[in-house]
């Protein structure tokens, strides 16, 4: 496992009475995992229109970032292939990419291309850094105006950000609570407070922040798209989650053994495999009653261990929550709350899957979404890997 | 005169949540406050009753002082519940 991890977190909103956004973020990374692309685009006007533009955009930066060519020839080639607006008669989206490579040595290299969005900021040790990018000027036939585009080359350690915005978080307020809107530099000092007060603040939770002071400015009803996006370079951060009882009851010390020797956050899954760890380590089972949702069984606590939960029922609603991108304050407080904000804290998660079968379960009373421990288990690492860039490992016992 | 309260204890597993379980939770609504207070409800990850259905006996489970109950609903619970206290 890499001694460098890299979280990445974004939150937008679309302008006021629209239902879809004319911003688009995307982030994928090549399978070897030591190459994330980040791509945030802005479409002319809004709504659907926008979306079509700035999906255009996102998509082609991201494919040609992949690819050896030359940024500024792939930044030509997603100008003259955008469609050409009936009303403005222009084809336009402004683009921030992030091509973000992990290398051992050197630790983080980023090249940033932008053009046109608010330039992204970069804070090295929870300091703003000031750095001049090289311009490049596109000289683009039958372009409606002058086109250059910023590239620039940096390194980033452990512990340093870049923040991706569109003009809706750097607008905000304009003409309302600030004459010229937020702007960068408010962006900037905003940023900084709030990593001065939390230094290790998470890239969601900063991203959802900065989108909230935004519409904030903007009186509660969003001029524009607002979109963030925060990287953050830091040491990963390691969750153990146990599920199941072992198949054979011999390897239930062993199993035991795993869960005391584990360093980072404990999840366990299952009452069964709780009861195996609670006998094992002397230490009591308590159920807390408060916990729990129509559909979702009752928190326990365990000394040790961070979360206790039921085995299937929220292994489930979890897989589901994190397949529709669903975020842990979207439920109510009951265990798959819970789990997900572990799992939203998390870098790199370690599954331990007892493959014992649960006879009870095998009931043809009971719903058929209680399937199988270990396709549950691999919806949820895929979902974590792709949705979430997260790194998953499974074992079985 | 001090009477003990009698311990309930639900059963929580998946098995017997599905099947019933989850709607006893709800015995601050059902259960009559006056009852409420003479029992100590507790919830347990499992009871381990889950092979019972061998013996014809379903989910979901629950002990009342020291016997267990299967097939407990809202009725039953309630029912329960008096039988014990009186007893």
């Amino acid at each position: 496992m890499s001694r460098l991890f890299i979280d990445i977190g974004s939150s937008s909103l679309f302008k006021s009475g629209q239902k879809i956004g004319g911003d688009v973020f995307l982030l994928s990374r090549n399978p070897d995992k030591s190459q994330i692309v980040c791509t945030l685009s802005d479409g002319l006007g809004s709504g659907v229109k926008a979306n079509v533009l700035a999906s255009l955009t996102a998509r082609m930066a991201h494919k040609l970032s992949f690819s050896p060519m030359h940024l500024v020839n792939s930044a030509t080639i997603i100008m003259n292939t955008l469609p050409v607006c009936k009303e403005r008669k222009i084809s336009y989206s402004t683009f921030t990419i992030a091509d973000i490579r992990l290398q051992e040595e050197q630790g983080v290299v980023l090249n940033l291309v932008e053009y046109d969005n608010p330039r992204a900021l970069v804070f090295v040790q929870g300091q703003s850094k000031q750095w001049e990018p090289q311009t490049k000027n596109l000289h683009r036939q039958g372009a409606f105006k002058e086109e250059v585009i910023l590239h620039s080359t940096l390194t980033m350690e452990q512990g340093d950000r870049l923040i991706l915005f569109s003009d809706g978080v750097s607008q905000a307020g304009l003409g309302t609570q600030k004459n010229l809107g937020w702007r960068r530099a408010g962006v900037e000092s905003f940023v900084q407070q709030k990593i001065r007060r939390n230094p290790d603040i998470g890239s969601k939770a900063l991203a959802e922040a900065i989108t909230a002071k935004a519409l904030e400015l903007d009186i509660y009803t969003a001029k524009d798209d607002i979109t963030t996006a925060v990287v953050f370079v830091r040491s990963p951060r390691r969750t153990l989650i146990v599920t199941g009882p072992p198949f054979s009851p011999s390897d239930d010390e062993q199993l035991v053994q795993k869960v005391v020797a584990f360093e980072g956050k404990k999840i366990i899954s299952g009452g069964t495999t709780a009861h195996i760890v609670s006998r094992l380590t002397n230490k009591p089972l308590k159920m807390d009653m408060k916990s729990w949702s129509k559909d979702i069984p009752p928190c326990s606590k365990m000394e040790g261990v961070d979360l206790v939960t039921e085995g299937m029922l929220t292994l489930c609603k979890v897989a589901k929550a994190l397949e529709n991108k669903q975020s842990a304050d979207q439920f109510p407080d009951d265990a798959v709350r819970r789990f997900l904000h572990i799992l939203e804290i998390s870098d790199h998660v370690h599954f331990i899957v007892g493959t014992k079968i649960n006879e009870a379960h095998q009931d043809p009373k009971i719903p058929v979404e209680i399937g199988i421990r270990r396709t549950l288990i691999s919806r949820i690492c895929r979902a974590l890997e792709e949705l979430y860039l997260k790194e998953t490992t499974i074992e079985y016992i | 005169m001090v009477t003990q309260k009698i311990m309930v204890r639900i059963c929580m597993g998946t098995a017997c949540f599905v099947q019933g379980g989850a709607d006893l939770l709800l015995y601050g609504d059902f259960l009559d406050s006056e009852l409420q207070q003479r029992i100590e409800v507790e919830g347990v990850s499992c009871l381990g009753c889950c092979k019972e259905h061998q013996r014809g006996l379903r989910p979901p489970y629950v002990q009342i002082g020291e016997q267990l109950h299967a097939e407990v609903d809202q009725t039953k619970f309630i029912l329960l519940i008096k039988e014990a206290l009186d007893a």
